[in-house]
């Protein structure tokens, strides 16, 4: 708890302190003329020393206060480590807390300092969340966010989905308890070979390379899951990916269909709907693009920007050619996520970043408005001197 | 029709009379206040004659040219004369903040006229002078009403301005004054002068009365904050803080008081004191008033 400024330079500003007392200097001291005949009968004793006086000390004292609060305002105070020291209890949703140890009883007995590891960090008598969470990034933001010093225990099942390809190295060493159980896993990924649906038009001649690519795709031995038609066949159901080899305006029917969910990829001289933005997602080797898409809907339309002819597109020929194809016209599948939480125990190591202060300015707006009525108040109310 | 004085004041100044206690013997007996009629040196009016009438009060030859009876008055004067000396210095213009239309000069204006009518009342002559340095004003004593109203008509322009009056300057004052003339004085009392010329007075002879005339400031000197003070008649000024100065100048001045009614007390002048808020009847009754009056402690 270490009050500081951001901007002490502003605090120049309490020199205008000097204009209300300037207003509240007594302005009558020894300048009112009086007509005094026996002056000789006052006149040997020595003068007084003129003292400084001040009319309405109270609102002098308010208006003092005021532009003291103003120039501090100004300077933008904080409040750096407003965190407790207090340790502080993630549990991780599957983690049976009652098993954790004796953190875990403290953990339910005092909820303050004991949340979900979810995004938001919900207090623990919240309900469990559901869904999955990346749990190491969480754990991380906790070590970001917690003052140094602050002890942190993680409770976590046996078992972590959200995991990441790194062990978390985090700026100080981790109460790591595992508890029996299995978090709640993230995200069924099926792993299945996408099938092609090709409407060939005016761009056949690139048939063969997509029924090549649908062909490494299976295992050894099956057969490429392609279907050809017409241009103006009937459209495949949405879970398939679809290539129009044709030219010129894009029907409705396709784009009603991408917009459902639908994955279509268009010939280089297809006309895109003027409205879509376009991200280049495929680059060749020089970095100029091959593949351009466009989310329309829940959907997504792709168009290659050249021909699929070797001379102009070389990448038809590569050997990593399916697999490009197969990462435009699949989003990407998430990496596995699952690790035991004994070998997922955070490293230490890394660096410590000091939590940003608390910002101490819309307490003292509040402050200065509360001083501003009561100056009001002051200035206003009936019984008062004259002027200032 | 110029009048200075309030109708409460003009109604307690009833039982007054203006006594002098060395005029006592000197022409006739009793008091003073002759206003007698018949025969006499100083002649004052025809008039018809009535019933009761001393047939050696008419005038034959009157009656011998109009063929009707008339009675020649006369008046004699009467053998004492009151002086009403104000003096007329800047200091006299000092009035108090809280009535700053009421100056010093303002109530001696309204005390010698107070004074005129006790003197027309009991026939006494009454003439008076306002002393300062810019230039005397007299107005030599008779008696009548018509002398009431010239003193009134003169008074009214009066402004008080300068110092007091140089002795040189006092000269015509002493040569009109009569040995025996009731002088009285209505003045603040703070130059020395004023004290000096009560004391020749008196020491030559004549009876003098001064009422000091005080404004509340001075006996009260209540004044708050800081401050200016100026003296009117030096231009002299003090820059000092009320309060702090309060203590000490009241001691000083009333030992200044002091030392002044010792001096006047030796000098066998008679003084009363009037503070500008207290009623106007007030100095005169103890000046004149029956010495067993309650005002006359």
């Amino acid at each position: 708890m270490t009050p500081g400024l951001l901007l002490p330079a502003a605090l120049a500003a309490l020199a205008a302190i000097l204009v209300p007392l300037a207003i509240h200097i007594a302005r009558r001291s020894e300048e009112r003329p009086v007509v005094f005949a026996a002056l000789r009968w006052l006149r040997q004793k020595p003068r007084p020393k003129s003292r400084l006086r001040f009319d309405e000390k109270l609102l002098l004292a308010a208006r003092i206060l005021l532009l003291a609060l103003l120039a501090l305002w100004l300077a933008h105070p904080v409040l750096s480590g407003a965190a407790g020291k207090a340790a502080y209890v993630a549990v991780a949703p599957g983690a049976d807390v009652a098993q954790a140890g004796h953190v875990g009883e403290e953990a339910v007995a005092d909820y303050g300092r004991s949340h979900w590891l979810a995004p938001g960090f919900p207090a623990l008598k919240e309900p469990v969340p559901s869904g999955g969470a990346p749990i190491a990034s969480l754990i991380r933001q906790l070590d970001a966010d917690l003052p140094a010093g602050t002890p942190l225990v993680v409770v976590v099942p046996a078992v972590i989905e959200g995991a990441d390809a790194e062990r978390p190295r985090l700026s100080r060493r981790v109460d790591w308890r595992v508890t029996p159980g299995a978090a709640p896993a993230m995200r069924a990924t099926p792993v299945a070979v996408p099938g092609l649906s090709i409407r060939q038009g005016d761009q056949a001649a690139g048939v063969r390379y997509l029924r090549a690519a649908a062909l490494a795709w299976q295992p050894a031995g099956r057969a490429a899951d392609v279907e050809i038609g017409g241009v103006d066949a009937a459209l495949p159901p949405v879970t398939r990916k679809l290539v129009r080899l044709d030219g010129g305006t894009l029907p409705a029917g396709l784009l009603d269909w991408v917009e459902k969910g639908g994955t279509a990829l268009a010939a280089s001289d297809a006309v895109f709907p003027a409205d879509a933005d376009r991200v280049v997602v495929w680059r060749d080797a020089l970095g100029r693009p091959l593949v351009e898409a466009a989310p329309i809907g829940t959907g997504r339309l792709m168009r290659f920007t050249r021909r699929l002819a070797p001379a102009e597109m070389p990448e038809l020929l590569e050997a990593d050619f399916p697999v490009h194809l197969r990462a435009v016209l699949e989003p990407a599948a998430t990496a596995p996520a699952r690790v035991s939480a004994a070998d997922y125990a955070p490293a230490t190591g890394a660096r410590h970043f000091e939590p940003p202060p608390m910002d101490l300015r819309p307490w003292l707006a509040v402050l200065i408005g509360l001083v501003v009525l009561v100056e009001r108040w002051l200035a206003t109310r009936r019984r008062r001197a004259v002027s200032p | 029709m110029i009048d200075f004085l309030p109708p409460d004041v003009r109604s307690r100044l009833k039982g007054l009379r203006l006594v002098t206690r060395r005029a006592v013997g000197g022409q006739g007996i009793g008091l003073h206040q002759s206003h007698s009629r018949g025969a006499g040196l100083e002649f004052a009016q025809y008039r018809a004659y009535e019933r009761g009438d001393e047939p050696r009060q008419i005038d034959w030859k009157l009656y011998a040219r109009s063929d009707k009876f008339f009675v020649r008055e006369a008046e004699r004067e009467s053998p004492v004369a009151v002086w009403i000396l104000i003096d007329a210095s800047a200091s006299m213009s000092q009035a108090d903040p809280v009535r700053p239309e009421w100056s010093r000069l303002d109530a001696a204006k309204a005390l010698t006229q107070g004074m005129a009518e006790l003197a027309l009342r009991q026939g006494d002559r009454f003439g008076w002078a306002a002393l300062s340095d810019q230039g005397l004003k007299l107005l030599a004593p008779a008696t009548g009403a018509r002398q009431r109203d010239r003193l009134l008509l003169e008074l009214a322009p009066l402004r008080a301005g300068g110092g007091f009056a140089r002795d040189e300057q006092l000269a015509p004052l002493w040569e009109r004054i009569g040995a025996r003339d009731l002088i009285v004085v209505l003045s603040d009392c703070f130059e020395p002068g004023v004290i000096d010329l009560m004391e020749r007075l008196s020491a030559a002879g004549r009876e003098v009365l001064a009422v000091e005339m005080l404004t509340v400031g001075e006996r009260d000197f209540a004044f708050s904050g800081g401050h200016r003070f100026r003296d009117p008649e030096t231009g002299e000024e003090l820059v000092g803080d009320a309060p702090a100065l309060r203590a000490e100048f009241l001691r000083r001045f009333t030992e200044a008081r002091a030392a002044l009614h010792a001096r006047l007390a030796r000098a066998g002048v008679r003084h009363a004191e009037h503070v500008l808020d207290q009623p106007l009847d007030q100095p005169l009754r103890r000046l004149f008033g029956a010495h067993d009056a309650a005002e006359y402690a």
